[in-house]
């Protein structure tokens, strides 16, 4: 019987037990690859496997856990090789199902490792198509949620459908050491169309009870436990649960609803007979779990149970300084914009980088990377390009909400589709070609048929959320009540969750804040669950807040004291910048950043940008620069006057954004941290060193490959490059970029820098400058650009 | 596991190139982001036992042959502050360069501080041995090429999720391998000096005549 005919009938499943525990006790060398004993020592893998067998279990793991082209590297077989002859010696031992193991790929994915998800995808296909002759594939042990997206893709495209089970390792707290929660990965892993989920590993029955329980209530998909036979002693590492306790602790798993077992560590088929045996005394419980509408990122839920706020501030519409960003890949500048809103109270990021001069798909992925590595907060992929959304969605660590689909057929064939292979959210939009409909009840037919067509492709009810539209009441003031009335019929009588972008209300309008406000008030009231708003307008944050103290949401106004009440009162009306008796070179030069921006802006009313650069700031940080080449001071407080600066500088960039096509560029620097090192905090400082003094920074991040400098020197044409390097492990690396410099771009002069780097190395690499800090690289600058 | 409630500061402060009393901007931005580094940092550590014979394919130069002369078993282990930390200076990062730059300090002292930690929680375990002190790759001739075979001996990658970049880097950067040798005589005190540490060419505090720690 196929195995997905036993999902179906809901029969139990049994898995089979520990194979390095066997091959421990077999006497593999320590630190040795188990993998090879598939050449090595047939007969020993096929005898664990029968042993497996003869205990009761139906479905064997290959012994490929680490089968993957990075581990393998060394062993002079192919992952090909290695698959093909684990799956043989698996089935020699004659099970009902042979199963491909695939752990994890043993590297960390960026941004805290260096593994692009692409090449993780790239290592987890090659094992697929190695492993076709297997009736199924089993990702086990994983840790990072990304890392199992990209797998769970590459079986979804390149496994003939065969069916694929996932069990990620989780610790005492319910996360996982990357920090991945339970109702994260099912919500994610439920969406992308696995067969069944669960744990292994890291942990015994006892402590792995509420992390089953809570599993339970997370996934309607069977749930799979592959305990460890206990906890490991410290000392030995060895594993104390016999057989018959195993057998006895996993009764409880069955209570709750698992039908997959088996053994992780520790377990040998004395624990497999017995949790067999233990499996003939029960009957598999039929589970009814009500599963809320939510999404995620692999760390954080947001149930969507209650008002939620729908940061809208990633969105270049009518931001001059938000298009110069994009245009000039300025990451940072997004990020900033995320941090602000979630410190503000945003639940949720729209995150919308669409611009006709810019590549939008690309810039979908680099900013949903960035973000994503830098907070937990879910986001909704905002774009009308099907490629940029594909692309977003691809690479998302979670359950993202798309931002949209609307009535019309084109639409609805494109999006829907999207939306059910990658497991996202949707918002509908009640409009068609037709356009919007005037009257609540168009809406409502509109919302009514995206519904049934999301429903018809399998995506579930809960995942689609109706944006009933928002018109100006400057200009059609009677539609203000006829989206209210959509929007309570598309919550009351479809029972879907509903979204709004409200600040287009009060377009046109005086005193636009208010009308606003009154607006989001009356929506929540009459059912808005996702207002998509400006969090950092604290009215409208205030407004939610309140709403939720109003209607009983927030119990007993914990978290509405906790923003207004005692010592937060006064943080809550605007501080008035204290800035009335200081000069700009003293807010740099005390590193005061709020000041400095303050008095900045006061400034520019009538001063020209460009003296504010050249006559303030770069005096003041020519002395801090003096001063701490002198000793005076010390690198905190450099960078800290350079923090000042830094923001001193992001408001004349905006007002020259706002009020001419000028820009502050005294050169074209290219910076990178070279490959394999991932260490840029020194090269950070660098940068922001060198924009204060108004040069145009090219930053291409860390572990940046030496053709993507060459690519970047060549396109720019910069004069200067600055390359850093943390280890003496990475020092090749710097090398190997200035020799491709040196062939591809003659002109350009290079500046190296780091710890182990001295002058006389920097000389022997073929480097032109090498720089001891931050200031002398500045200062090299400007030799070589001559200002 | 280890909790770690406060950062040493003054190792932090150390590691930006403070010198002298942090002022008052300072020690806000300190205070900012200990608080957040605290709340992110999940501290793990994983360690076995070893007879000193079996672990051949690491123990490598002469450095640490002769750091462990005396000693019969080796303990071998593995902390890290996990992924959070990563995170969490990335963040900082974003916000602004100084705080990017505290928080790694910061980090980078609390790694020290968690092994500290490590090696006394370990070292309970052998009261009537004696110990040296934690020898780590890079450490002299000791090269950091070990790593994937130190963590694969303790299973760190399984344990901790630690891994080594193609780099040879420790991956989350906060983490750290060490080796203990243990002996049932007492052993002729020993001290790290500069000699043997990598930094030593390039090293601020040499330069000064005066020492990191």
């Amino acid at each position: 019987m196929n195995i997905r005919e036993r999902i179906k009938n809901h029969e139990f499943i049994l898995l089979d037990g520990g194979m390095g525990t066997m091959l421990q006790s077999a006497g593999l060398e320590l630190g040795g690859i188990p993998e090879m004993l598939n050449f090595t020592n047939p007969e020993l893998i096929t005898g664990i496997h029968r042993k497996y067998v003869e205990s009761g279990s139906q479905v064997i793991y290959t012994n490929t856990f680490g089968a993957n082209r990075l581990k393998m590297a060394k062993t002079h077989k192919s992952v090909q090789q290695i698959i093909r002859t684990a799956i043989a010696n698996a089935k020699k031992a004659d099970p009902e199902y042979v199963a491909l193991d695939i752990g994890p790929i043993g590297q960390l994915l960026e941004p805290t490792g260096t593994l692009k998800f692409e090449e993780a995808y790239e290592i987890f296909r090659e094992q697929i198509e190695a492993g076709q002759d297997a009736d199924l594939y089993i990702f086990e042990t994983m840790t990072d949620l990304l890392e199992v997206r990209a797998g769970v893709l590459a079986a979804k495209e390149h496994g003939n459908q065969k069916p694929i089970f996932v069990t990620m390792s989780f610790e005492e707290n319910g996360r996982t050491f990357t920090g991945c929660e339970i109702p994260a990965m099912a919500l994610t892993l439920e969406g992308l169309g696995v067969d069944a989920i669960g744990v292994n590993c890291s942990l015994g029955p006892e402590e792995l009870t509420p992390i089953v329980k809570q599993l339970c209530e997370w996934t309607k998909l069977p749930v799979i436990v592959k305990p460890n036979a206990g906890l490991p002693d410290p000392v030995t590492n060895e594993y104390h649960f016999d057989a018959d306790r195993f057998g006895n602790c996993c009764e409880e798993f069955v209570r709750m609803g698992a039908v997959i077992l088996g053994g992780c560590c520790g377990t040998t088929p004395e624990h497999l007979r017995a949790l067999a045996d233990m499996l003939k005394t029960q009957k598999p419980v039929l589970r009814k779990p009500e599963i809320p509408a939510a999404i995620c990122s692999a760390n954080k839920t947001v149930i969507i149970d209650q008002p939620r706020i729908i940061g809208e501030r990633i969105n270049p519409t009518g931001k001059k300084r938000f298009k110069q960003a994009l245009i000039e890949h300025d990451t940072d500048y997004i990020l900033n914009q995320a941090i602000q809103q979630i410190e503000a109270g945003a639940d949720i990021l729209d995150v919308n980088v669409g611009l006709p001069e810019i590549d939008e798909t690309e810039m979908m992925q680099t900013a949903v990377k960035a973000i994503q590595g830098i907070t937990d907060t879910p986001l909704q992929l905002d774009t009308t390009k099907p490629d940029a959304l594909e692309a977003g969605l691809r690479i998302y660590n979670g359950k993202p909400i798309v931002n949209s689909v609307n009535g019309e057929e084109d639409s609805m064939n494109t999006v829907l589709p999207l939306v059910k292979k990658y497991g996202a959210a949707v918002v509908g939009l009640t409009l068609d070609k037709n356009g919007i409909p005037k009257t609540a009840q168009g809406r409502f037919e509109i919302a009514e048929r995206i519904l049934n067509r999301a429903l018809a492709l399998g995506i579930r009810r809960e995942d689609v959320y109706i944006d009933c539209l928002t018109l100006t009441a400057s200009a059609e003031q009677a539609g203000v009540m006829q989206t209210l009335e959509a929007v309570r019929r598309v919550k009351t009588e479809l029972g879907l969750k509903t979204v709004l972008g409200v600040s287009n209300i009060s377009f046109g309008l005086p005193s636009r804040e208010l009308v606003t406000r009154n607006f989001l008030t009356m929506a929540l009231y009459a059912g808005l669950d996702l207002p998509i708003i400006n969090p950092n307008t604290e009215s409208m944050t205030s407004a939610v807040r309140t709403y939720k103290l109003l209607a009983n949401i927030d119990k007993n106004a914990v978290d509405f004291i906790a923003h207004y009440g005692g010592e937060n009162a006064q943080q809550n009306t605007p501080a008035k910048p204290q800035s009335a008796d200081m000069t700009l070179e003293a807010a740099v030069s005390a590193g005061l950043k709020s000041e400095a921006g303050a008095i900045t802006g006061v400034l520019l009313e009538n001063t020209e940008p460009m003296h504010i650069v050249n006559q303030y700031l770069i005096p003041a940080l020519d002395k801090a620069g003096m001063e701490f080449e002198k000793g005076k001071i010390f690198l905190p407080q450099l960078i800290s006057s350079a923090s000042a600066a830094q923001a001193a500088f992001e408001v004349i960039k905006s007002y020259l954004c706002e009020h001419s096509t000028e820009t502050v560029n005294r050169g074209t620097i290219v910076l990178a941290t070279v490959k394999g090192d991932i260490h840029d905090i020194g090269k950070n400082i660098v940068k922001i060193l060198l924009e204060n003094y108004g040069y145009q920074v090219i930053d291409l991040g860390k572990d940046v490959s030496y053709e993507a400098v060459a690519e970047a020197t060549e396109k720019s044409h910069a004069p200067l490059v600055g390359l850093s390097a943390l280890m003496t492990t990475t020092l090749p690396s710097m090398e190997n970029t200035i020799k491709l410099l040196h062939e591809r771009c003659p002109w350009c002069k290079t500046v190296v820098g780091g710890a182990v780097l001295t002058a006389d190395y920097a000389e022997q690499i073929g480097a032109d400058f090498y720089a001891k800090d931050a200031k002398e690289t500045v200062d090299i600058a400007k030799k070589v650009f001559n200002n | 596991m280890i909790s770690l409630s406060e950062i040493d500061r003054k190792q932090a402060f150390r590691y930006m190139g403070l010198h002298g009393e942090p002022d008052a901007q300072m020690l806000n931005s300190a205070n900012l982001c200990e608080k957040k580094l605290l709340s992110a940092v999940r501290p793990r550590y994983c360690w076995n036992i070893f007879q000193k014979e079996n672990l051949k394919t690491i123990l490598i130069g002469q450095d640490i042959q002769k750091h462990l002369e005396n000693c019969n078993s080796v303990i071998l282990f593995c902390a890290t502050l996990s992924q959070g930390a990563d995170v969490c200076i990335r963040q900082a990062q974003t916000i602004d360069v100084l705080s990017g730059m505290m928080t790694d300090a910061m980090a980078s002292a609390l790694t020290e501080q968690l092994c500290d930690e490590v090696e006394k929680e370990i070292l309970s375990q052998f009261p009537e041995k004696f110990s040296t002190w934690r020898f780590s790759a890079g450490y002299g001739d000791l090269p950091l090429e070990i790593q994937p075979d130190f963590l694969r001996i303790i299973n760190a990658e399984k344990r901790l999720g630690i891994c080594v970049s193609e780099g040879g880097l420790l991956i989350p950067t906060k983490s750290v391998t060490a080796i203990i040798g243990l002996s049932d005589m007492p052993l002729p005190k020993s001290k790290k000096g500069c000699g043997i540490c990598n930094l030593s060419k390039t090293c601020p505090y040499r330069m000064k005549g005066v020492h990191c720690s």
